[in-house]
């Protein structure tokens, strides 16, 4: 297929590695993904966990997400099981967060001077976190580019001082910039020959058979096997006051849910049953977090 | 009044949803003038300006609040001193209540005569710098989210709607001090993000909106003007054209910009294949685009979309929303295309996988009784058969698009999406019209069912629910309503008034039983009850809502026509007789508890004519005609007629009581006097209480 990506415009991990370098500079830990399945960025303990308690934190990274029952094998332009967020988290929020943000744009070729740039309010809520916030949803032109939320609550804990949650859709973004109306059109990166690499060179296999897997394949005993093993792990953790490892296993669970979500194996009864044990296992852990490793007063030697 | 500076208080924010930002702008100058009257700051007009980022009051404030010579009576002299001429505790407790001594206190007569003590005070004016302080403050801490809820930011714990960034608060050219949150006040202003980035100081209130316009920001009445302009503008342009804008769409795009500029955008012809409905929910609900509609009411291919960047990139900003609505509708109608590939039969058999409420099963089971009940509905209506066998086919139908993609990515259109697979399917027009309305009413003053056939699943669907969530014991308490009952109620009432004509009464009770056959265990005739008396609740409301007077309505409540049609007849044929004649109606009304107060059943209504005078005589004719009369008239559904029947009663009922001793001491006349009263009361008897009229 023909591509008309303009040769200047960034390519895929150009954007990534701008608002990398961007956020560095704005004193962010760079960190990278979480090393296991996550439905959003949000998910992160860099993101959940640090957004609990008094100490101040920075970080951004780029994360893979997976959402089994989005996948479409590869047919639709706009819809994948796996795909990238850019995460910022900035606890206590700055006085110019929403500045700092328009300036990110501008960082990656989107200079709002020349486009409708607009804070639609979309607040945001995560039943399985226990956890929501006000913000809104960023339009550039009418697009949907990133969600920017204030948290409130995390884990059922009011969150002080507040982070403010920047998550990028970084394949809306990419098209945008790129002016391509597929995902599977994206340049990715060049080749020493200028051959364009595509998004759909690296992910459209990917997609076509983690749809099919999770679609058609996925074991249901097994991912139900596998959710209570991880339930119950989770609790062994907590027990042995572990938090990060608890919170490991609240993962694996949301991943073996998504799936059996995916496979069309749960009843809406069952569902909310799922989403609760779910609830309560993240929040024990948001709970542990806060009293472990995130409490008040022991900053000694902490950097501010 | 006192000299007054202009003045103005801005709270800017980060962008605030539309809906809170349009309820803070109707307490904003609630809030203020309630602060500065109570402060004593005598001030004009509070005038309200607001844009997404910002809610600001202008109005002209006293520099200072009028010194007043305060003077509060006590005591009398006699009680506030005892005989030593020392203060009592009385005098005590009032000067301390005044905050001064007794001693304090003034001794001297008033204009009765008598001699009191008085607490006197000069209380100087205060100037009005400090108190604007103080008010603006509390004003910020004073406003309210309803439906919505305030939020903190940074490290601060006061909260807002979103977070506050700066404060512009002057009294001519000064600045009043205001603290909340991490903000503190000045004397600048910020700009439209683009078109006039940054801090603009405001010399003195007067000239704020200037500083606004010039830095890009217009005020929500201007915002309003321009869109309307913009958009009259492209009607013209398109000769009779049309340009849809809902009003909540509107009040929300009027709050997503602080300069709008109206463009037009383009979608791809073959996009108008998709149905409608999704093309326009897609613009309004997920874009807020304003479809066009040519001068035949047509859906055409362009739609406004109103902007808050530079002007001078319409282009880009219009090539950029049409890149967002064609991926919208390519998705639209991939979800569309893939739906209609599924038979409905075979959604219908994925609704078991579907939970309809925890105790009440799936919708599959829901969508198995509803087709039972619409058929029980059709023959209680008495439609022609077609229209039964229509109403149960869409009956059978209309839960399936539940599980459609469509309908899971576009949730409103559930029911529109099922009609129109329906016909794509071969199902007839009426079955397929049936099942895109069964929803409607779907809020107050929503259309009905176009059709019977979706009159009668309209109705099954919501009875259904109701005596569902009745029979599991969770009616609605207070603000618990969850699965909208009273709502589902009130349109079932207006169906079965305005196009069925059937009572629900039977229909109540073939519901229950339908969930008794699933194996639901209930009370049935426990439930039945409580349900008739849940739906006529609500349509005693409706007939307040609708300007009936309360006693009206409850005595028509307590006879026993419940079929809602003769119910608002009859209903509306009292409220009107009594309009044009009070007086016969407060008479009879009168008479009637009278009579009812003498009731006595055990005598029966067997009334001996032999006994009976001339008086008596008279009204026993006209109980005997008025009986067989109101009998007619109710079989006709003449109401007018009934109430007129009543009110022949009048006379001789008055005359009776006029002329005649009913407690007799001769036991046989005033026990046949007491039968003919029982006679008389029993006209009266299921039609309405008259009773309760005289009150």
């Amino acid at each position: 297929m023909s591509h008309t990506v303009a040769p200047d415009a960034p390519t895929f991990q150009d954007i990534i590695l701008t608002l990398q370098r961007y956020w560095a500079e704005q004193g962010c830990v760079v960190l990278q993904p979480y090393d296991s399945e996550v439905g959003a960025g949000t998910f992160h303990t860099a993101t959940t966990l640090r957004s609990l308690g008094p100490k101040p934190w920075r970080t951004c990274y780029a994360q893979p997400c997976r959402r089994p029952a989005d996948g479409r094998y590869g047919e639709n332009p706009n819809r994948m099981q796996h795909y990238y967020q850019f995460q910022v988290l900035i606890k206590p929020s700055p006085e110019n967060s929403q500045e700092l943000y328009l300036d990110s744009l501008k960082a990656i070729g989107l200079d709002p001077a020349d486009h409708d740039v607009r804070f639609v309010e979309d607040d945001w809520e995560s039943p399985t976190l226990g956890a929501w916030g006000l913000g809104w949803e960023v339009w550039v032109d009418g697009m949907e580019v990133t969600q920017f939320t204030y948290f409130q609550q995390v884990g059922g804990i009011e969150v002080d001082p507040v982070p403010v949650e920047i998550t990028y859709g970084l394949e809306r973004l990419a098209m945008y910039v790129q002016n391509v109306t597929s995902v599977y059109d994206l340049v990715w990166s060049y080749l020493p020959d200028g051959t364009p690499m595509t998004y759909g060179d690296v992910f459209l296999e990917n997609e076509r058979e983690f749809s099919a897997y999770n679609f058609e394949v996925a074991d249901v005993p097994m991912m139900r096997q596998k959710f209570d093993d991880y339930e119950r792990e989770c609790h062994s953790c907590l027990k042995a006051k572990l938090p990060l490892p608890a919170y490991d296993c609240v993962m694996k669970c949301s991943h073996a849910f998504n799936l059996l979500d995916a496979r069309g194996a749960l009843s809406a009864v069952e569902r909310a049953n799922y989403i609760l044990r779910v609830r309560a296992v993240a929040k024990a852990c948001c709970e542990a977090y806060l009293a472990e490793a995130a409490g008040a007063d022991d900053s000694e030697g902490e950097v501010a | 009044m006192a000299e007054t500076r202009s003045f103005l208080f801005e709270i800017g924010t980060e962008e605030m949803p539309s809906a809170p930002l349009m309820n803070a702008v109707k307490q904003l100058p609630k809030l203020m003038c309630a602060g500065l009257d109570a402060a004593g700051l005598a001030h004009g007009e509070v005038r309200v300006v607001s844009s997404p980022r910002r809610l600001a009051v202008l109005s002209a404030v006293a520099i200072q609040t009028e010194a007043v010579h305060d003077v509060k009576r006590g005591p009398a002299a006699n009680i506030a001193f005892d005989g030593d001429g020392n203060p009592t505790k009385a005098a005590e407790g009032f000067a301390r209540k005044c905050g001064m001594t007794a001693a304090e206190l003034v001794r001297r007569e008033d204009t009765d005569g008598r001699e009191y003590v008085f607490a006197e005070k000069d209380i100087p004016a205060a100037p009005a710098l400090p108190l604007l302080s103080s008010i603006c403050h509390d004003v910020i801490a004073k406003l309210e989210w309803p439906n919505y809820r305030s939020q903190r930011w940074g490290s601060t714990h006061d909260g807002f709607v979103r977070p506050i960034r700066w404060i512009c608060a002057l009294l001519g050219e000064e600045v009043i001090p205001v603290q909340y949150a991490d903000v503190t006040s000045g004397n600048t202003t910020r700009g439209h993000r683009i078109l006039g980035a940054g801090d603009h100081v405001v010399a003195n209130p007067d000239v704020y909106e200037q500083v606004l316009e010039s830095a890009g920001v217009l005020t929500e009445e201007r915002r309003r003007e321009v869109i309307a302009e913009g958009i009259k503008a492209i009607e013209d342009q398109r000769g009779g054209a049309h340009v849809d804008t809902p009003a909540k769409v509107l009040n929300e795009v009027v709050n997503l910009c602080e300069w709008p500029s109206v463009l037009v955008g383009t979608f791809d012809e073959v996009f108008l294949n998709v149905p409608h409905e999704i093309i326009c929910e897609s613009m309004l609900s997920n874009q807020r685009y304003f479809p066009i509609y040519d001068s035949e009411g047509n859906l055409t291919r362009e739609f406004v979309v109103v902007g808050n960047g530079r002007p001078e990139c319409a282009d880009a900003i219009i090539d950029g929303n049409e890149r967002v609505v064609r991926a919208r509708l390519y998705d639209a109608k991939f979800f569309y295309d893939e739906d209609l590939k599924i038979p409905l039969e075979e959604f219908r058999g994925r609704l078991a996988n579907v939970a309809f409420q925890e105790k009440l099963g799936s919708v599959l089971q829901k969508s198995e009784r509803i087709e039972k009940l619409a058929a029980a509905i059709a023959e209680e209506a008495a439609l022609d058969a077609q229209t039964a066998e229509d109403a149960c086919r869409a009956a059978h139908l209309a839960k399936a698009d539940l599980v459609s993609s469509a309908v899971i990515e576009f949730t409103s259109q559930q029911g529109v999406m099922g009609g129109y697979y329906a016909k794509a399917a071969g199902e007839n027009d009426q079955v397929a019209a049936a099942i895109r309305d069964h929803y409607r009413p779907r809020f107050a003053g929503d259309e009905l069912p176009q059709g019977d056939a979706g009159c009668v699943v309209a109705v099954a669907d919501k009875l259904d629910t109701i005596v569902g969530m009745f029979a599991i014991d969770e009616p609605p308490t207070g603000s618990k309503d969850p699965f909208a009952l009273r709502r589902s109620a009130i349109g079932v009432l207006n169906i079965l008034r305005e196009r069925l004509g059937c009572g629900y009464e039977a229909l109540v009770r073939a519901a229950l039983k339908l969930y008794a056959e699933q194996g639901l265990s209930f009370d049935e005739d426990a439930v039945a009850c409580a349900v008739c008396s849940f739906i006529h609740g609500r349509m005693e409301q409706m007939a307040r809502d609708e300007g009936l007077s309360a006693d009206t309505v409850a005595s028509v409540s307590a006879g026993s026509i419940t079929v809602p049609t003769d119910f608002f007849c009859l209903a509306h044929a009292l409220e009107d007789a009594r309009a044009n004649d009070a007086e016969t109606f407060d008479n009879l009304a009168t008479a009637y508890a009278r009579a009812n107060n003498l009731r006595n059943a055990e005598l029966g209504s067997h009334v001996d004519e032999s006994l009976i005078n001339e008086v008596e005589h008279s009204l026993f004719c006209a109980v005997v005609q008025a009986e067989g009369r109101v009998e007619r008239a109710l079989f006709e559904g003449d109401f007018g007629g009934v109430i007129a029947e009543l009110a022949s009663l009048r006379k001789p009922i008055d005359l009776f009581f006029d002329r005649v001793k009913v407690m007799d001491d001769d036991a046989a006349l005033r026990d046949n006097r007491l039968r003919l009263l029982n006679r008389f009361v029993g006209v009266f008897a299921n039609i309405a209480d008259f009773a309760v009229l005289g009150k």
